[in-house]
């Protein structure tokens, strides 16, 4: 793709897909800033780690994923914050497809409860979709 | 700054923020015990209960019939259109409904609790553990 596309229609592209990418993450975690102990309750039922953490782990991924999409968009530590995308992204997607593999009937928690998605498939289609948006935006260190 | 330090950068802003949430917001979570989400009910509260409970079991039809909480009636996704009139000819306001599913893994009994909820059926709780949860007790 990176051949097919001229010098600017490629800085379009990617200025575009990291405003997309940025939102989403600033989505995510504000709506998970709501309430932190019903994600600690989301992460829980994916059943890999102990209480402790997941509680741990809902108050510290919402203001991760906002920082990531605030320095996403303002272009500000923004190669700190592509690699924190890559990293949750892998790491989301280890945790969805283990959870389908286990059979375990459960919400992604992706959004908090404020916005619900059912099931686990789709959401981990959707962030292969959004790695797959990564490995375009690494290829394009100069526009970071 | 390389990738590892601004990610670093990033990390400690989003820690402090986090310890902020720690201290301050409303609904954190407990680091002892599992907290009970909004909605959700224990077995040990829902024994202490003096009202009436109807229990409806929110697992597969075929695992219902194999064995099922007394009294309870059946009403899942799957046969929600169906069963549904048949839950509201029997359920009195004075009762309080619990929804159960397979285990703590499961969500269909917060999703039905939900629904629930959504038709005007108040109050109504899903239980802690579900199935699992019962039959420890059993």
């Amino acid at each position: 793709m990176t051949l097919l596309l001229n010098s600017r229609s490629q800085g379009l592209l990617a200025l575009g897909l990291r405003v997309v990418l940025a939102g989403l993450f600033v989505v995510a975690g504000g709506l998970k800033l709501f309430d932190p102990a019903a994600f600690a309750v989301e992460i829980d039922r994916y059943q890999l780690i102990p209480w402790w953490s997941c509680a741990l782990l809902a108050l510290l991924l919402p203001w991760l994923e906002v920082c990531v999409g605030i320095s996403l968009l303002t272009r500000w530590l923004s190669r700190g914050a592509l690699a924190w995308v890559t990293a949750l992204l892998i790491v989301f997607s280890l945790a969805l497809l283990s959870a389908m593999l286990r059979g375990l009937s459960i919400d992604c928690g992706c959004f908090g409860r404020l916005w619900q998605s059912t099931g686990t498939f789709w959401p981990l289609v959707r962030n292969v979709v959004l790695l797959g948006i990564t490995v375009f935006l690494w290829w394009q260190p100069h526009r970071l | 700054m390389k990738s590892g330090g601004q990610a670093l950068v990033i990390f400690f802003a989003a820690l402090a923020l986090a310890g902020l949430s720690a201290a301050v917001h409303p609904k954190k979570p407990s680091f002892p015990d599992r907290a009970v989400a909004p909605g959700e009910i224990s077995l040990p509260e829902v024994q202490d209960w003096k009202e009436p409970i109807l229990w409806v079991d929110a697992r597969l039809e075929s695992d219902y019939e194999v064995e099922h909480i007394p009294g309870a009636v059946s009403l899942n996704p799957d046969n929600w259109s169906e069963q549904f009139p048949h839950f509201l000819d029997g359920w009195r306001p004075t009762e309080k409904a619990v929804v159960y599913c397979s285990a703590a893994s499961c969500d269909t009994s917060r999703e039905i609790a939900d629904r629930l909820r959504r038709s005007g059926v108040d109050p109504v709780y899903y239980l802690k553990g579900g199935w699992e949860a019962w039959k420890s007790t059993r």
